[in-house]
């Protein structure tokens, strides 16, 4: 490695730098400039950015039933932790003189957001480290040094805080900003193999939403293989590759090359992962037993699971959102409904398996796809969610450069973005329109998100052949 | 050999389970016989107008005048349910628009300033009248519209309509029967919901309503016996319809004597009827009522005089029961900490934190779980101490990520 060949790239790192913290300190400002706006502009009580998990005003009414010594459950109106109700629930009290409400929760959220920012922006690091050296270790030294890799870190931690939808639901006081918080804590302890870390991040954020709980399969595979790395068949075809190049036919140097590819294959360790699994369980109970004693009063753990994990899974709240279950639950026979409750979990449950299968080698990539997936089918979706997702793509930019689709599906998501509370507008407020005309815009939605997808994971053959089917499967809808 | 200890093993447990059901069966006892011993907490209303159309202004006028009365005698709104089944205030035939009076000289104006109203039009029906008594609500019914009275509250249960033998008519279309009105009452106390009720009726043939019960601590008071009709006091020629009936009418000549800290006694309000003025015989009913009628100030119903017991702590409210049933536990780990925060405290059947029910299957946990309490309770508040433990998680987590970096 020479230095000639270094520094050029370390400049142009350098100079990304200089122009990120600028970006940074930016997008705060616009966030602060846009809580300034009369009422937050109505964003809190849009359905697509507050949902019955995430509102600040749910969570206010149970602060509030709490502190007339009432569960906060009581009258199905709060779902949420009932740590946030400790840390949120102060502040949502605390009025400040000539400032906005709720001004010190939206301090919180924009703090949770500079935090997940650069959480992303250290994992992207991590991730990088891991990949120039894999790529070294097979050889490729020309590739990892004068390719101008962007960082990808920095590029996703820019694309997380200036997306559209990140900033609408800080603004809109929606907990999904520590909801994505603690999801990226976990990913990011997982790549830098922190255990406590992870295993802090993945329990938060399995209590908070009961959906990362599916993020312990990467998360596991990130503490035995470590960050991603390319298949281990490339592995094999570059040593077999050098060991035709050395042209000596020699028998022991071919053992000896074959052990040494052993070692460069990723072998899988326990240690780690029974160290991650250990400080899961101490946190699991220190969040139980804090919990526990916040509900004691009442009516206990029993009542605080049924309220929230419940809630999450049998979908009592049929209120409009930018998913599609609320609409399709309002018309099934109440005979049918745990029968599609059991389908519509299933289908992500169902999805785990084959996709940890055939991405068992790019665990983080896999974590990614994992929060693709839950946030299209989760049971209350928001744009909180698909933020999260949308700020973690610029990780793997790189890879994805060669995307199907991308415009395609840019466009979409503008146009969505666009029509949904303009249909909402139509149907609520002017009674112009129907369930049908809000719903039209949610199905768009999530058709575009599997659409989104699969030209992640697919090859594009594929991605037509989805097209063509959901094209067909619409028109029969109608 | 085995054998024969397998042999006493089972007898050893028929006989566990024998004392088990003894005590069980004495702890049932205990507990039914107990409500003498409870302590009378707070006193609610239910003042239910069952008819709606504007020539029945006297029904509304009824209920928003014992309304009226019994908010001046005590009661706060809210434990108050008043269920009004159409709206005389803002009708379009009222000359007087927002205004509701039970006299032609208009001096009050019964629709004042803070009326709430908890049920209004086709709210109040027969089901939401048992919903309301029984406590089974849907999930999502406000507190306000619930009454959470438990095993130390008197209610006060008014109602004013049409009625027939063994009927009252709700809202021209349906009807609560005596047995329903009895087997509602029979529920309520089953689950404690109350230490004394007053029903008060002023319908056509009113006591024929109650004729069902046999709940004991019930007092019921028709405006009418059976084959009797009740009749309204007078027309207000200006506003057009019958204003007010003859037994509310005595009933709040009455109480406009009083206030709030009179003690004139149950016996004479149900003696200062005269049939002749009201046109028809009032029947109490005494029989499922321990208490000597001379002994009841009227404020043990339709007023709200208590003693307060002044404390530091936060209030926990007693009864926290979700789902209403009489629980019978065993008092096995008594949690001792919350002995001198309950100053309302029963002697026999201790409302145990429902908390521990499910650790009681699982005796160390339960220690365990105790311990914790225990501990939690030295601090101020539950909520504290919750927030000391989410502040420290952060340092913690930092110091064991340093340490296994």
């Amino acid at each position: 490695m020479s230095t000639k060949t270094e520094t050029p790239v370390k400049k142009k790192n350098q100079k990304k730098i200089q122009c990120f913290w600028s970006w940074v300190i930016g997008s705060v400002i616009l966030r602060l400039i846009i809580i300034y706006f009369p009422k937050n502009l109505n964003l809190s009580s849009r359905p697509e950015v507050s949902t019955p998990l995430t509102s600040i005003r749910r969570l206010a009414e149970g602060y509030w039933l709490k502190q007339s010594s009432m569960s906060p459950y009581a009258g199905s109106m709060y779902h949420g932790s009932p740590l946030l109700l400790t840390l949120l629930g102060p502040l949502t009290v605390k009025r400040i003189e000539g400032q906005p409400d709720h001004l010190l929760c939206s301090l919180v959220f924009v703090i949770a957001d500079v935090v997940t920012a650069m959480l992303i922006c250290a994992a992207g690091k991590k991730l990088q480290a891991a990949y120039s050296s894999s790529l070294q270790s097979i050889g490729l030294h020309h590739l990892s040094e004068d390719s101008d890799i962007l960082p990808s870190g920095d590029f996703a931690a820019l694309l997380y805080l200036w997306n559209p939808f990140t900033i609408v639901a800080c603004v809109g006081l929606s907990t999904s900003a520590i909801e994505n918080l603690m999801v990226v804590v976990t990913l990011y302890g997982a790549c830098a193999r922190l255990a406590p870390l992870a295993a802090f991040g993945w329990v938060m954020a399995t209590h908070l939403s009961l959906y990362p709980a599916i993020l312990i399969i990467p998360v596991i595979l990130l503490f035995g293989y470590g960050p991603d790395a390319p298949p281990r068949k490339l592995f094999r075809q570059r040593t077999n590759l050098e060991v035709d190049d050395s042209a000596s036919g020699d028998r022991s140097c071919l053992e000896d090359e074959l052990v040494n590819e052993k070692r460069m294959l990723n072998v899988f360790s326990w240690r780690p992962v029974v160290l991650f699994l250990f400080w899961a369980l101490l946190w699991s109970s220190y969040v139980l037993v804090l919990c526990g004693i916040y509900v004691q009063q009442h009516s206990g753990l029993q009542e605080m699971f049924k309220s929230t994990y419940g809630f999450i899974l049998t979908i009592q709240d049929l209120s409009p959102n930018i998913g599609v279950f609320w609409y399709f639950f309002a018309e099934v026979f109440d005979f049918f409904r745990s029968f599609f409750l059991i389908v519509f979990h299933g289908n992500i449950l169902l999805m785990i398996l084959p996709l940890a299968l055939r991405l068992n080698h790019r665990p983080c990539f896999l974590a990614f796809v994992y929060i693709v997936l839950s946030s299209m089918l989760k049971s209350y979706p928001s744009v909180g969610d698909s933020a999260l997702y949308l700020g973690l793509l610029g990780l793997f930019a790189y890879e994805l450069k060669d995307m199907q689709f991308s415009f395609f599906l840019f466009s979409g998501y503008v146009g969505v973005s666009l029509l949904s509370p303009v249909m909402h507008n139509l149907w609520i407020w002017r009674g112009t329109g129907n369930a049908n005309f809000y719903f039209a815009t949610a199905i768009g939605y999530a058709c575009l998100q599997v659409l989104y997808l699969f030209s992640l994971i697919s090859g594009p053959l594929l991605v037509l052949i989805l097209l063509l089917s959901l094209f067909s499967l619409l028109l029969f809808l109608n | 050999m085995g054998f024969q200890i397998l042999n006493f093993f089972k007898f050893s447990m028929k006989g566990l389970m024998i004392l088990l059901l003894i005590f069980l069966s004495h702890s049932v006892a205990h507990s039914t016989s107990s409500s003498e011993t409870t302590m009378h907490t707070n006193n609610w209303a239910v003042l239910v107008c069952t008819s709606r159309f504007w020539f029945n202004y006297r029904h509304m006028a009824n209920t928003l005048s014992l309304y009226r009365t019994v908010k001046r005698l005590g009661i706060p709104d809210e434990r108050i349910i008043l269920m009004l089944a159409d709206d005389m205030a803002c009708n379009a035939r009222n000359k007087y628009p927002a205004q509701v009076f039970n006299n032609e000289n208009h001096r009050l104006n019964l629709y004042g300033d803070n009326v709430e109203v908890d049920y209004r039009g086709y709210e109040v029906n027969v089901e939401n009248f048992m919903r309301v008594l029984t406590g089974r609500h849907e999930n999502a019914v406000p507190r306000s519209k619930r009454l959470l009275s438990d095993e130390g509250s008197h209610i006060l249960l008014y109602m004013t309509g049409h009625g027939g033998d063994e009927f009252l008519k709700f809202q021209d279309s349906e009807e609560l029967q005596s047995h329903d009105l009895a087997d509602v009452v029979k529920q309520m106390k089953e689950k404690h919901r109350f230490k004394e009720l007053l029903i008060m009726v002023d319908t056509c043939q009113a006591s024929t309503l109650f004729s069902q019960l046999h709940s004991p601590g019930v007092l019921a008071i028709g405006s009418s016996m059976k084959g009797q009709n009740s009749y309204s006091h007078h027309l207000d020629p200006d506003v057009g319809v019958s204003v007010v009936d003859r037994f509310t009418f005595y009933t709040l000549a009455f109480f406009e004597r009083l206030n709030i800290y009179d003690n004139a006694s149950l016996s004479s309000l149900f003696n200062s009827y005269n049939p002749n003025l009201l046109m028809s015989t009032a029947y109490y009913r005494m029989d499922l009522y321990q208490r000597h009628l001379e002994e009841v100030p009227v404020t043990n119903f339709f007023g709200s005089v208590m003693e307060t017991i002044h404390t530091d702590s936060a209030y926990r409210s007693q009864s926290n029961k979700k789902f209403g049933g009489p629980e019978i536990k065993m008092p096995l780990d008594q949690s001792i900490s919350d002995n001198d925060r309950r100053i309302l405290r029963n002697s026999v059947d201790e409302d145990q934190p429902n908390k521990l029910s499910t650790e009681e299957n699982f005796h160390g946990v339960g220690q365990l779980w105790n311990t914790i309490i225990s501990k939690v309770n030295t601090f101020e508040s539950a909520d504290t101490f919750v927030c000391y433990g989410l502040g420290s998680m952060v340092p913690l987590l930092i110091i064991s990520v340093w340490l296994s970096s």
